[in-house]
C-alpha cells in the first residue's frame, strides 16, 4: 500500500509539524499587527528581552510536558530553581570554576527529580502531592542555605550567559532551543519516547509488554528536575541575582504553556516544540499586557482562566472519543 | 507416540480463586479449575468452548503465562513451561490476542505493533521509523487489511481496533496463539480473512487455540474441539464428529438441584416496562415488562448487553431511543437517588467495585441506601441502625464477628449478602439483581434464592440476571434471553425451560 | 475462643490507627517538655492552642476535601484574599462589623461553588483546577489590595477575635464551634457517612443514591468559607490586612491534616485528627521559635513530616 506524498504528510504526527509551522506564522502575524500599536513592541530591545525571559518558561516546559503525558505533574518546579540557583550560586562565589558549580546544581534538580520519580513509581503517590512536597524542600532549602538573603555579584561570564547574544540571538534562546530539539527528538525518535507516550495511554500494556515503567518514570521526573534546575540557572545568570523565592512565577507559566500548545492533561498527548510555541505566546502575552499597563497580577487571572478553560474543553473532547470508542 | 506431536500437554490442573497477583485467595478451597486436561497438537486449530464461568480465560491466562497454576503438569515444546509473565510466555512463542482490546489509543498502529520491539538505527539510538511503516504496512497489506499503519488508534473503530490487535501478535514469531473471541466486533468480510490467516498460520506449523461461541465458525475452521464445565474438564471431539447437541449437552449437562423454593404466586399487575429501548446506536431495539410478584429471568452471555440495560433502567447509563415506565409512569433523566425513593433498585454485578464499600462496616454498608430511616431528630441513631441491622443479619444468615466488621474481611457470600441487606432494607418494590451468586459458597446461595422467593411472594418484581441457567430455570417464572445487545427470544412456557433451549438462542 | 493476648493487642492496633494522631501529638508534647527550655509553662501551652486555632478552622476544612479524594490548593489564597476584603469593608469603607464578616464569608462560599463546580461539573482534576484558580484568586488578591497592606484596623472589629477568655480567647472559641460543627456533620450526621463511601468508591456510592455531585461541591464550599473565617480571623490577630497572609498556609494545613491520619486517596478523617495533627506540629513550630532556630527550618521539617507521614501511610496500607 502506497501514499502519496500529500497523504502522508497529513496522517499521524505529521500533522503535528504543520500544527507548528501555522502556530510560528500564526504569532509571528498576529504580534507583528499588534506590533505596529502598542508602543514599544517592536523595538528590538523589548524582543530581545522577551525571547530572552521566555527562555526560562520554554526550558521547563520541556521538562512539564513529559511529565503531563505521563499523567502527572511537577509541582516542585519553582522549589527545584531557587534551590539549585542558590547552589550555584554559593559555589561560584566561593570560587568554583562555573561548569563545576553548574553541574553540582544541575544534578541536585535531577536528583530531587530523581526522588519524585522513586515516590510515584515505587510508593504509588499522587505526583501533585509529592511534587508539592518535594518543590517545598526545594524552597526551604534555598531559604536555608543563605539565611533568606538573595546573592548576586557573579562573574561575568556567567551572566554572559544570560544576557549576552550571539550572532544578535540571546545565548539563553540558544539553550532554550538545544533543550527543546534534545527534548524533541527524545520524545519522537527514541525508544524511551515511545515508552513515556505509551505509558500515558495505557500503563497495562506498557506493562504486559514488559516495558520496565520504572524507567520511564524515573526518567521524565529526573529531566524534569534537570530542566528546571537549568531554567534556575539561567535565571540567576539573567537577573545576576539569586534570590530565594525567584522560581515562584514559573510554575503556572509553564503549565499554561504545555496547555496551549496542546499538551492534554489526561495523558498520552503533547510535543514539546508545541509546548515552546505556548511558552512564547505566554511570554509575549505578558509583555504585551505589561506595555498597555495592565498590573501583572490581572495577567496572572488571565493565565488561570486560561488553564482551567483549555483543560476542561480537552477534558471534554477526549471524554467524547472515549464514549464513542466503547463496544456498546 | 501421540505426546511427541503435542505442543502443550496440560494434566491434572488446578487453580483456585486468585487475587490481583494470580496468587490463591487466603484460606480459599473454591476451585477455578478442578483436573483440567488440555492438549494441543502442532498446526492444529484448537477450539475451546463453555458457559460463563467454564474456566476458559482462566486456563488461557495460565497457558498465555499470566498467572501461575496451582498443581499438575504444564508441559510446552516437550519441557516443563514456566512462564514468569507475558513478555516472558510471548518470547517463547505463546501469542494472546485478548478478548479486551490492549492497545495505546494515543499511539500509531504502527506503534502499537512493534510496542517493546521497536527496531533501531544502525549504530543510533533512534527508532528506525521507516522500517516500522513499511513493516506495518507489509504485514497488514499481506494479510488483507486495510489498515494504514500512520493511523492514530483511537480513530479506528473497534473492528478495526479488534484487527490490529490480532497483527501485532502475528508479528511476533509465535508457535502458538490463543483467540480469544476474535471475531465479536468483525464484520463477515474480516472474518473471511482472519480464517484465511489462520489456515496460513496452519500450513507454517503454528498452532491456534480458539475461544468462541459462533457455532457456524467453529465448523469451518476448527480441528478439535473441547469442552470446559464448572472448571472440569468435559472431552474433547474432532470436529468431523461435531453434533449441535452433544456439544449443547456436554456444556450444560448437569443436574439441576432441589435448591430452589417457588412460594410466590405471580400477578398480572405490570411494574416495569422496557419498550424499544436501545443501548447503543447500531443495536435492536429491547422490549420487556415485569409484572408485580414475578421473577422475570434476563440470560445471555457475557457481553450480551445484559448490565448495560439495566444501568440505562437504573440511570446510571447512557441509551439511545425507547422508553422506560415504572408504575406506569415514564422515567426521564432518572437517578439513583430518585429511583431508590421510588423503590427501585439495582444489585449491581461487581460487589467490589459498585456494591460494597469494602473498607467500611457492616453496618455503614447496610444503610447506605436508607439513610434518612436512622437520621431522625437530626442525629444518628445508632440504637435504631443497630436493631435495623441486626434484623438484617438475622434474616440473612451474615456471619461476622460484629456489626463494626470491615466488609473487606467478610468472605464473598458474606459481602453479598450485606449488599441484599443493603437493598432490602430501603423496601423495594422492583429488584434488578445482577449476577446475585456469583462467586458465592453454595449454602450462601441457598440462602440468598429463598429470600428472593420470599420477596417476590410479598409483591415485588424482580428481574434476575444470571449466567447460571440451572438457577435461572429453578427461580423464574419468565426467561428473556439477550444476545448481540437484544432479546434473542423469550421463554414464557415453564414446560420449555431447558439448559438447551436458553443456550441455543445465545449461539449463533 | 479467644485469646486474650491477640485480643488485646488488637485492640491497641486499632486504636493506634484510629487515634495515632494523639498518640503522635503526646510523644511531641513529652519531648518538648523534657528537652525544651522553656516549653513546659502554663502560658507557653496556652500559647499554642492559641496559635492552633486557626490552622485548625482550615484543616477541618481541607479534611473534608481529602475525604472525597480531593485537594485544594487554593486555600491559602482565598485566605488572602477575604484578609484584604474584610479589611477593605471595616476600615476603607466603614461598614457594620458583622455585615464585613458576612460578605467575606459569601465570597469564601462564591470560591468553593466555583472550585466544586469546575471540579464536578467540567470534570477538571481538583489539583489542576485548585491551582489554577488559587493563581487566579492570589492575583484578585493583589489587585484589591493594590498591592499594599491596610493596618490599625478599627478596635470594634478586633474584639471579635482577640477578646481574651481565662488564658485563651474568643479565637479559640470560634476554632472550637467549628470543631463541635464539624464533629456533628462528621460524626453524627449522614453527611459524614456519605462523605466516606464517596471518598472510598463513588460508584458504589452514587448507586446506592448519595447525591455525588451535591456532596463533591459541598467540600470544597465548607474548605474556602473555613478559609475565609480563618482569613478574618488571621486579620484580627496580626492587625493586617494582606493579601499574602495565607501563602503559607495551605502546605501546614495539608500536612496537619495527613498528619492527624487523613487520607490522600479519601475515605478516612477526623476531627480529633485533624485537632491534634495541627496541635503536633504546632508544638514544633513552638519549639522553633524557643530555641531560636530559623523559621525556614520549621518549613524544611513540615516537608520532612508530611513526606513520612505519607510514606508510613503507603507502608501500613500495603503490609495489609
Amino acid at each position: 500500500m502506497q501514499y502519496s506524498e500529500g497523504e502522508k504528510a497529513m496522517v499521524g504526527g505529521k500533522k503535528d509539524y504543520l500544527k507548528f509551522l501555522l502556530g510560528v506564522a500564526l504569532v509571528v502575524v498576529v504580534f507583528t499587527i499588534l506590533g505596529t500599536q502598542i508602543r514599544g513592541f517592536l523595538s528590538f530591545r523589548n524582543l530581545m528581552n522577551v525571547c530572552r525571559q521566555t527562555s526560562i518558561i520554554a526550558i521547563c516546559a520541556c521538562g512539564m510536558t513529559m511529565v503531563i503525558i505521563i499523567k502527572g505533574i511537577d509541582l516542585s518546579v519553582p522549589g527545584v530553581i531557587s534551590c539549585c540557583a542558590m547552589i550555584n550560586g554559593i559555589l561560584m562565589l566561593q570560587g568554583w570554576p562555573i561548569p563545576l558549580a553548574m553541574l553540582v546544581a544541575l544534578a541536585v534538580g535531577t536528583a530531587m527529580g530523581l526522588f519524585n520519580g522513586a515516590m510515584v513509581e515505587k510508593l504509588e503517590i499522587p505526583a501533585f502531592i509529592t511534587t508539592l512536597v518535594m518543590g517545598n524542600i526545594g524552597r526551604g532549602l534555598a531559604l536555608i542555605m543563605n539565611k533568606g538573603d538573595s546573592i548576586g555579584g557573579f562573574p561575568s561570564a556567567y551572566v554572559f550567559m544570560g544576557n549576552g547574544t550571539w550572532l544578535g540571538i540571546p545565548v539563553s534562546n540558544y539553550i532554550m532551543v538545544l533543550f527543546v530539539v534534545v527534548t524533541s527528538i527524545l520524545m519522537g525518535k527514541t525508544r524511551l519516547g515511545t515508552y513515556i507516550y505509551a505509558l500515558g495511554g495505557n500503563d497495562l500494556v506498557v506493562k504486559q509488554q514488559g516495558i520496565s515503567t520504572s524507567l520511564v518514570n524515573f526518567f521524565v521526573f529526573g529531566f524534569s528536575g534537570f530542566c528546571a534546575a537549568m531554567a534556575g540557572i539561567l535565571l540567576s545568570a539573567q537577573l545576576d541575582t539569586v534570590h530565594p523565592v525567584q522560581g515562584e512565577p514559573y510554575l503556572m507559566d509553564a503549565i499554561a504553556g504545555c496547555v496551549i500548545g496542546g499538551v492534554n492533561m489526561l495523558g498520552g498527548e503533547g510535543k514539546a516544540y508545541l509546548a515552546l510555541i505556548g511558552a512564547l505566546i505566554i511570554g509575549f502575552l505578558r509583555n504585551i499586557l505589561n506595555l498597555l499597563g495592565v498590573h501583572p497580577f490581572y495577567q496572572n487571572i488571565f493565565v488561570g482562566v486560561i488553564i482551567i478553560v483549555i483543560v476542561g474543553i480537552s477534558i471534554a473532547r477526549k471524554n467524547n472519543v472515549m464514549e464513542k470508542n466503547k463496544a456498546f | 507416540m501421540e505426546s511427541d506431536n503435542n505442543i502443550i500437554t496440560m494434566d491434572h490442573i488446578d487453580k483456585y480463586i486468585f487475587d490481583a497477583y494470580g496468587k490463591p485467595l487466603h484460606g480459599t478451597n473454591v476451585k477455578i479449575l478442578d483436573d483440567v486436561h488440555f492438549d494441543m497438537r502442532k498446526a492444529e486449530v484448537h477450539i475451546l468452548i463453555g458457559e460463563n464461568g467454564a474456566g476458559k480465560s482462566t486456563l488461557m491466562k495460565i497457558i498465555g503465562g499470566l498467572i501461575p497454576y496451582d498443581s499438575g503438569t504444564f508441559t510446552y515444546m516437550s519441557k516443563p513451561a514456566f512462564f514468569k509473565g507475558p513478555k516472558d510466555s510471548l518470547s517463547q512463542g505463546i501469542g494472546f490476542v485478548h478478548q479486551e482490546l490492549n492497545l495505546c489509543q494515543n499511539l500509531s498502529v504502527a506503534q502499537n505493533i512493534f510496542l517493546g520491539s521497536e527496531p533501531l538505527k544502525k549504530n543510533s539510538r533512534f527508532i528506525d521509523k521507516d522500517m516500522i511503516y513499511e513493516k506495518s504496512a507489509a504485514l497488514l497489506a499481506s494479510l488483507g487489511f486495510e489498515i494504514d499503519p500512520h493511523e492514530l488508534t483511537s480513530n479506528l473503530s473497534t473492528a478495526q481496533q479488534q484487527i490490529v490487535e490480532i497483527v501485532k501478535v502475528l508479528s511476533y514469531n509465535c508457535k502458538v496463539i490463543i483467540m480469544d473471541e476474535p471475531t465479536a466486533s468483525l464484520t463477515q468480510k474480516e472474518i473471511d480473512k482472519l480464517f484465511g490467516i489462520i489456515r496460513t498460520l496452519k500450513e507454517k506449523g503454528i498452532s491456534v487455540i480458539y475461544i468462541s461461541h459462533r457455532f457456524e465458525e467453529l465448523k469451518e475452521i476448527g480441528d478439535r474441539l473441547t469442552v470446559l464445565r464448572d472448571g472440569k474438564y468435559i472431552g474433547t471431539i474432532d470436529m468431523v464428529d461435531f453434533d449441535y447437541d452433544t456439544i449443547i449437552h456436554m456444556m450444560v449437562g448437569r443436574k439441576l438441584g432441589a435448591m430452589f423454593t417457588t412460594n410466590h404466586k405471580t400477578t398480572t399487575d405490570e411494574v416495569l416496562r422496557v419498550e424499544n429501548l436501545k443501548i447503543a446506536q447500531r443495536t435492536a431495539p429491547i422490549s420487556l415488562h415485569v409484572n408485580k410478584g414475578e421473577i422475570v429471568g434476563l440470560s445471555g452471555l457475557v457481553g450480551a448487553g445484559r448490565t448495560e440495560l439495566a444501568k440505562s433502567i437504573f440511570g446510571v447509563r447512557q441509551y439511545y431511543g425507547g422508553k422506560i415506565l415504572y408504575n406506569g409512569k415514564e422515567l426521564i433523566h432518572q437517578v439513583p437517588k430518585k429511583l431508590i425513593q421510588d423503590g427501585l433498585i439495582y444489585l449491581s454485578e461487581d460487589r467490589k467495585v459498585e456494591g460494597c464499600v469494602l473498607p467500611m462496616q457492616i453496618d455503614q454498608n447496610m444503610t447506605l441506601a436508607a439513610l434518612h430511616q436512622i437520621f431522625k431528630n437530626g442525629y444518628i441513631d445508632k440504637g435504631k441502625e443497630r436493631n435495623i441491622c441486626n434484623q438484617s443479619v438475622g434474616e440473612l444468615g451474615i456471619v461476622s464477628q460484629s456489626l463494626q466488621q470491615k466488609c473487606n474481611t467478610l468472605s464473598g457470600g458474606n459481602q453479598q449478602k450485606v449488599v441484599f441487606a443493603k437493598w432490602l432494607i430501603t423496601e423495594p418494590k422492583l429488584m434488578i439483581l445482577d449476577e446475585p451468586t456469583r462467586g458465592i459458597d453454595v449454602k450462601a446461595k441457598a440462602d440468598i434464592y429463598k429470600i428472593i422467593d420470599d420477596m417476590a411472594s410479598k409483591g415485588v418484581a424482580i428481574l434476575f440476571i444470571s449466567s447460571e441457567l440451572p438457577e435461572i430455570i429453578g427461580m423464574c417464572d419468565r426467561i428473556y434471553v439477550m444476545a448481540g445487545g437484544t432479546i434473542a427470544g423469550e421463554i414464557i412456557d415453564k414446560k420449555s425451560f431447558t439448559q438447551e433451549k436458553i443456550l441455543s438462542y445465545t449461539v449463533t | 475462643m479467644s485469646n486474650t493476648r491477640t485480643e488485646t493487642s488488637n485492640v491497641l492496633v486499632r486504636f493506634l490507627k484510629t487515634k495515632g494522631s494523639i498518640v503522635i501529638f503526646i510523644v511531641f508534647w513529652l519531648c518538648a517538655s523534657l528537652f525544651v527550655d522553656n516549653f513546659f509553662s502554663l502560658d507557653n501551652n496556652l500559647l499554642i492552642i492559641k496559635q492552633a486555632a486557626i490552622p485548625v478552622i482550615c484543616c477541618l476544612g481541607i479534611t473534608v476535601v481529602l475525604m472525597t479524594g480531593g485537594i485544594d490548593l487554593s486555600l491559602g489564597y482565598t485566605i488572602g484574599l477575604s484578609s484584604i476584603v474584610v479589611g477593605i469593608f471595616v476600615k476603607t469603607l466603614h461598614m457594620p462589623i458583622p455585615l464585613s464578616i458576612l460578605l467575606t464569608l459569601l465570597v469564601g462560599l462564591l470560591v468553593g461553588i466555583m472550585n466544586g463546580v469546575i471540579i464536578q461539573v467540567l470534570k477538571v482534576p481538583a489539583f489542576i483546577t485548585t491551582l489554577g484558580t488559587g493563581y487566579v484568586i492570589y492575583g484578585l488578591a493583589q489587585i484589591v489590595s493594590s498591592g499594599s497592606n491596610i493596618n490599625r484596623l478599627p478596635a470594634n472589629f478586633r474584639v471579635v477575635g482577640v477578646t481574651p477568655i481565662g488564658g485563651l480567647n474568643t479565637t479559640v472559641l470560634i476554632a472550637l464551634c467549628c470543631c463541635v460543627l464539624f464533629y456533628y456533620l462528621l460524626h453524627m450526621s449522614t453527611y459524614g457517612r456519605s462523605l466516606q463511601a464517596f471518598g472510598f468508591n463513588p460508584n458504589a456510592a452514587k448507586m446506592s443514591g448519595i447525591d455525588t455531585p451535591l456532596l463533591n461541591i459541598s467540600v470544597y464550599v465548607l474548605c474556602s468559607v473555613c478559609a475565609a473565617l480563618a482569613g478574618v480571623l488571621l486579620t484580627i490577630r496580626v492587625n493586617c490586612a494582606q493579601p499574602t497572609m495565607g501563602n503559607d498556609m495551605t502546605f501546614e494545613v495539608i500536612t496537619s491534616a495527613i498528619l492527624g491520619g487523613a487520607s490522600l486517596f479519601g475515605g478516612i478523617g477526623t476531627v480529633i485528627g485533624s485537632v491534634f495533627g495541627v496541635l503536633s506540629l504546632k508544638i514544633i513550630e513552638n519549639c522553633i521559635n524557643l530555641l531560636n532556630v530559623s523559621y525556614y527550618t520549621y518549613q524544611a521539617i513540615q516537608s520532612i513530616i508530611i513526606m513520612l507521614a505519607i510514606i508510613f501511610e503507603n507502608v501500613k496500607n500495603r503490609k495489609l
